[in-house]
């Protein structure tokens, strides 16, 4: 090899080498970046005078004189599109069959999405569900649905060789000539008046409940049931995980029990997820019957199974990482043993064990898989702490789950999705960043 | 330290002592809490009227879980639930299971579904027979040139071989022939929608509640799927939706007032603004 | 730490020195009772210890328990190598291969993402990244491994794949551009010396430098046009192989970018000295004499990503399309497959353990097919971290 070309496959490895701690740092960023800004969307937003009523209504919240001057002042710029839609259902009564066959599908689609835009007009019967009681909260959910009543989709299928492509032309056209045709412009032209928009910091959504699965409302049980379910598993796994540090650290020889605890930590830390999961349920729930049904106890016992090795690794790392020093200081003074362990070595560790104690928090507040069977339901109330030992709770990591994939209208609540998604994620990061400030600081410590 | 040590030990010392003495029951008539598992189709009836009814009554938790009509089944002879929400009348092998678990299961249908088959709204077919549907699923078809349209590869999306929208699917459409093995299996109706509005070529069949302006039901042998058709039986696609009781709840009881929902003018309009047909109305002209 | 305290009783016994003439030795008797003592608290500790022990015992006894009477009702032959998975018919049919080659694929695709990735980063980190910039790496590898992996499933699901089928082609055209074009460069300079090596010497640098020319070309016409290919591909779903390989390869960086980092920490200063003292440059030092050193060490890190990628969960259930069938080719990354996990959890639903059906047993197979390889790997995988902190010493 050319020395030449030799230093230039240096600079080039070296080169390919930064390129791939550049792209880790991308897939970050262009995994977060979607995230936090849908996710944002879950907390400040453009409000329509829909949403103040509902909080009105279904909260009491917000200054009751304020929101019904705004909702008449809405209802009298919306009186022209109720006016228009009377004359013509008249128009249409008056007609002949033909007039009638014509426009009786086109009409009904109109009035239906007028109720979703607007919520129920005057005469209308107020619907059982909530979401059939208000308009659209969200301005931007609103323009898409004006959008949706402006412009009807067709599709072109002349072109046999493909699918048919998308043509949008103003629904105006179809009704050009009845009496409902200036309705469009008016829409169009005063949707800001009938909505009267305003930005709203709903700072409420992560303790309000929900409303109508999720429609309206906050995050509050799925928030708790994850704070429960972490801090549930954190009480079973630290005792018997700091224990069981000490007794590797301090007083295990290199015995065959001590052998088999080892492998039997490690490979309890590679068990795959969901076989926690299935444990769960044919253990704690089917034969110790902990139970009857899902709970947060269960969930929170499987989860403390899946942290243990966690806590014994870096618990047992930390204990070993205290200097001797401290220990021969301790037994000179009289200390034993066990004494010396618990106030000299484990304070010297704490650090450590805080931190593993942190990271394992995060790791059990966003798992999935072992909650599935043993504690993670779809609906249910925030609990109070003495139900959590019988009964299920939502939790934030199953509800992304179920609100992504099995919920009625995804794409209407997709900003609820992204919030608590958002809510997840910084509440795992917060909990990583404290660990890494602890480590920071110890490492400071022990440089000095 | 020490006293952290002690402090937390005696919480943990609590809490075991707490979970080991109370062993309460779901059965102890203590009306405090309602477990509903089962199934995906039904679970947005279930969760609205659980909604509505804890709003009615705070003293009650109802929590609803939606793991699929088997699910359902299983955790109610199990007695880990006390209403099981199903697509589909309970198998023998389930039924008598209960039974031998000391567990009566009865049924209540509480609404009329339509299964729909849905395409993208860019696909230019309306209307397919229901063997055309069966051929599709079987593998015959793979392309919808082959139906009249585009020359476009098929997907088929399926649900759950554990839902009861795919059993019911397999038995009034698939007449128990097998379902090609490339098709994409989806964990629940929303899913299934979600895959196919986003994609132009596939097929796939949802319950009439999660048919939406996203997507396009195609008309089968002749008949749109709405409301009326299904109502009237004209459609050939439906099936009742059932919630299993153990036994008949006790009059009085918060089990018994939200079994019942379904009878009151409140339940059946629920059941109409979710999209599916309150049984009130179903006419049984087979 | 305010922590050098010591007990109350200690602190009298050393304060106030031995006047009232107790003996400082102690009895046999009080010898004997603090032995017991100290042998009993051992023993506690110890039980206590075994807690992982028995959690792992349990785990294998409860799945196995439930796993064996499958291959007693269904045998073990077609359940490894039929593709029938029709679990709900009258008389079904357990054939798993499809889903176990589904697994692998998905595995595999994972690795193939993330192992040359992650030992670039982490030969990066341990030598080439200055100690100040490596504070900053650090945080986004922890951030990697914190996020849950429901979040990963919900990119996946809600942000990846619409964005694949819609732009899937371009998409992949721009990938091949960025994976191969260095390699590109760095295979022509290579080629360019090997083929001028045995022209004169006055030759040599003009030669180097035209063949390096042609060669670049070449590869770079290869590229151009296998790029062309995949922009012509039409992807039909984006819930796909390749959608989950990508984004269980990042989900398994941060592990092998950790433990393959710390195998080469552990090489030690002496062995690169003497490789920059024979006069190699650092490219050299790390890929012939670094990297060979630490070899067990990353074995054991690859190891623990395949697992990894194996045992997840929520990604694969929500985005990799879930259909029981063998891709057609079987390299074909943008066909929807099934993995084990995802069938475990997915189809839990209608197994009904009361009566006994194959259907709730055959997920306990699966979860012991997942379990027993989990075990065997983990073993492997110690056994390779174990070999590397041998050499290190």
């Amino acid at each position: 090899m050319e020395i030449q070309s030799r230093k230039l496959l240096n600079i080039s490895f070296t080169s390919v080498g930064v390129m791939a701690i550049l792209l880790m740092a991308i897939s970050l960023v262009v995994l977060l970046f979607p995230i936090f800004m849908k996710g944002m969307g879950a907390f400040v937003f453009r409000e329509t005078v829909e949403n103040r009523e509902l909080m009105l209504q279904r909260f009491g919240r917000g200054n009751r004189e304020e929101v019904m001057a705004d909702v008449r002042e809405t209802e009298a710029a919306r009186k022209p599109v109720y006016e228009l839609m009377e004359r013509f259902e008249e128009e249409m009564s008056k007609a002949d069959s033909e007039f009638r066959r014509k426009y009786r599908s086109e009409y009904g689609d109109i009035k239906e999405m007028i109720g979703e835009l607007l919520g129920p007009g005057p005469g209308d019967r107020e619907g059982a569900l909530i979401r059939k009681r208000y308009g659209k909260v969200r301005m931007d959910r609103a323009l898409a649905k004006l959008d949706q009543i402006l412009k009807v989709e067709t599709y072109d299928y002349s072109d046999t060789s493909s699918m048919g492509k998308k043509v949008l032309k103003p629904r105006r056209e179809i009704f050009s000539g009845t009496t409902l045709e200036p309705v469009f412009t008016i829409l169009e032209k005063d949707i800001n008046k009938m909505m009267k928009p305003g930005l709203k910091f709903y700072w409420r959504f992560l303790f309000d409940k929900s409303q109508d699965a999720h429609f309206f409302g906050g995050i509050w049980p799925e928030v708790l049931g994850t704070l429960y379910l972490s801090i549930g598993a954190m009480i079973f796994a630290i005792p018997f995980g700091i224990v069981a540090a000490i007794y590797l650290a301090e007083y295990a020889g290199e015995g065959r029990l001590t052998r088999l605890i080892r492998v039997s930590i490690s490979s309890l830390a590679g068990v795959p997820s969901i076989v926690f999961g299935l444990f769960g349920l044919a253990f704690f729930i089917n034969t110790m019957n902990i139970s009857n049904s899902k709970s947060v106890m269960a969930g929170s016992l499987t989860l403390a199974l899946l942290v243990l090795p966690i806590i014994i690794r870096a618990s047992e790392e930390a204990i070993k990482s205290v200097p001797r020093g401290y220990r021969e200081a301790a037994m000179s003074l009289g200390g034993g043993k066990w004494h010396t362990i618990i106030s000299v070595v484990l304070p010297a560790a704490l650090p450590g064990i805080l931190t593993s104690i942190i990271v394992s928090l995060g790791r059990a507040a966003g798992e999935t898989a072992p909650i599935i069977f043993t504690a993670a339901v779809s609906v249910g109330k925030p609990l109070a702490i003495w139900q959590t030992l019988s009964q299920p709770t939502p939790a934030l990591p199953w509800s992304v789950y179920n609100l992504a994939t099995e919920h009625e209208a995804v794409n209407e609540i997709r900003h609820v999705q992204y919030g608590m998604v958002l809510t997840l994620v910084v509440l795992v990061l917060l909990l990583n960043l404290t660990a890494i400030i602890i480590r920071k600081r110890v490492s400071k410590k022990l440089r000095r | 330290m020490i006293r952290w040590i002690r402090i937390f030990s005696s919480i943990l010392l609590l809490t075991s002592a707490l979970s080991l003495g109370t062993s309460d029951s779901a059965y102890a008539g203590k009306a405090d809490k309602i477990v509903i598992d089962g199934s995906t189709t039904v679970g947005p009836i279930a969760k609205a009227f659980a909604e509505y009814y804890m709003s009615n009554n705070k003293d009650v938790n109802i929590t609803v879980s939606e793991s699929g009509s088997g699910n359902g089944a299983k955790s109610l002879l199990n007695k880990m639930c006390n209403i099981a929400t199903m697509s589909r009348f309970m198998k023998d092998g389930e039924f008598s299971a209960a039974v031998k678990n000391g567990i009566m299961p009865v049924a209540h249908v509480v609404a009329v579904d339509g299964i729909a088959m849905i395409v993208h709204p860019s696909n230019p077919i309306k209307e397919l027979s229901v063997e055309k549907v069966r051929e599709i699923y079987k593998g015959k078809y793979t392309n919808w040139k082959q139906l009249g349209g585009p020359d476009v590869k098929i997907v088929m999306i399926s649900r759950d071989t554990n839902s009861g929208t795919y059993e019911t699917f397999e038995k009034l459409v698939m007449n128990k022939e097998r379902i090609e093995e490339n098709a994409e299996y989806v964990g629940s109706n929303g899913a299934v929608r979600q895959r196919v509005q986003s994609t132009p070529a596939a097929i796939g069949y949802v319950g009439l509640g999660f048919v939406d302006r996203t997507v396009k039901a195609l008309t089968i042998e002749g008949v749109y799927p709405d409301s009326r058709s299904i109502a009237s039986g004209v459609y050939p696609i439906a099936r009742p939706l059932y919630m299993f009781t153990d036994r008949y709840p006790r009059l009085g009881t918060h089990l018994h007032a939200f079994i019942t929902l379904y009878l009151t003018p409140r339940g059946q309009e629920i059941i109409e603004e979710i999209g599916f047909i309150p049984v009130t109305q179903y006419k049984y002209n087979k | 730490m305010n922590g050098y305290k010591v007990g109350k009783n200690y602190r009298e016994k050393i304060s106030s020195p031995n006047i009232s003439g107790k003996n400082l030795l102690m009895s046999d008797e009080k010898r004997w009772f603090r032995r017991i003592g100290s042998l009993t608290g051992k023993s506690i500790l110890a039980v206590i210890a075994s807690v992982s022990l028995l959690a792992l015992f349990f785990i294998f006894f409860f799945i196995i328990r439930d796993a064996l009477p499958f291959f007693r009702l269904e045998g073990v032959k077609n359940f490894f190598t039929s593709t029938a998975w029709y679990p709900s018919r009258e008389n079904p049919e357990f054939g798993a291969l499809a889903i176990f080659v589904g697994s692998a694929l998905v595995t595999l695709g994972a690795v193939v993402v993330s192992v040359p990735l992650g030992i670039l980063a982490a030969l990066c980190l341990s030598d080439i990244l200055p100690f100040t910039s490596r504070q900053y790496v650090k945080p986004v590898i922890e951030m990697l491994a914190a996020i849950p992996s429901v979040v990963y499933g919900f990119f996946a699901l809600i942000v990846f794949a619409p964005y694949l089928q819609e732009k899937g082609g371009a998409a992949l055209s721009m990938g091949t551009w960025i994976v191969l074009t260095p390699l590109a460069l760095v295979l022509s300079v290579i080629l360019g010396d090997i083929l001028s090596s045995r022209a004169g010497k006055a030759e040599k640098k003009l030669r180097r430098v035209i063949f390096a020319m042609i060669i670049a070309v070449i590869s770079i016409w290869g590229i151009y046009s296998l790029s062309d290919f995949f922009s012509g591909i039409k992807v039909v779903s984006g819930t796909n192989v390749f959608n989950v390989s990508i984004i269980l390869g990042i989900m398994a960086l941060p592990l092998i970018v950790s433990v393959s980092e710390d195998a080469l920490s552990a090489v030690g200063r002496d062995m690169r000295e003497g490789s920059y003292a024979l006069g190699a440059t650092r490219a050299e030092t790390l890929l012939k004499v670094i990297v060979p050193a630490a070899r067990s060490g990353i074995f054991a890190a690859i190891i623990l990503g395949v697992m990894r990628a194996l045992g997840e969960t929520m990604v694969v259930w929500m985005a990799s399309g879930n259909a029981a069938s063998i891709p057609e080719p079987w390299f074909n990354l943008m066909e929807p497959v099934r993995t084990l996990t995802a069938t475990i959890a997915g189809d839990m639903g209608e197994a009904d353990q009361v009566t006994g059906s194959s259907r709730y047993y055959v997920l306990f197979a699966m979860a012991m097919c997942l379990l027993i390889f989990a075990f065997i790997s983990n073993m492997v995988s110690e056994h390779f971290a174990k070999k590397a902190r041998g050499m290190s010493k």
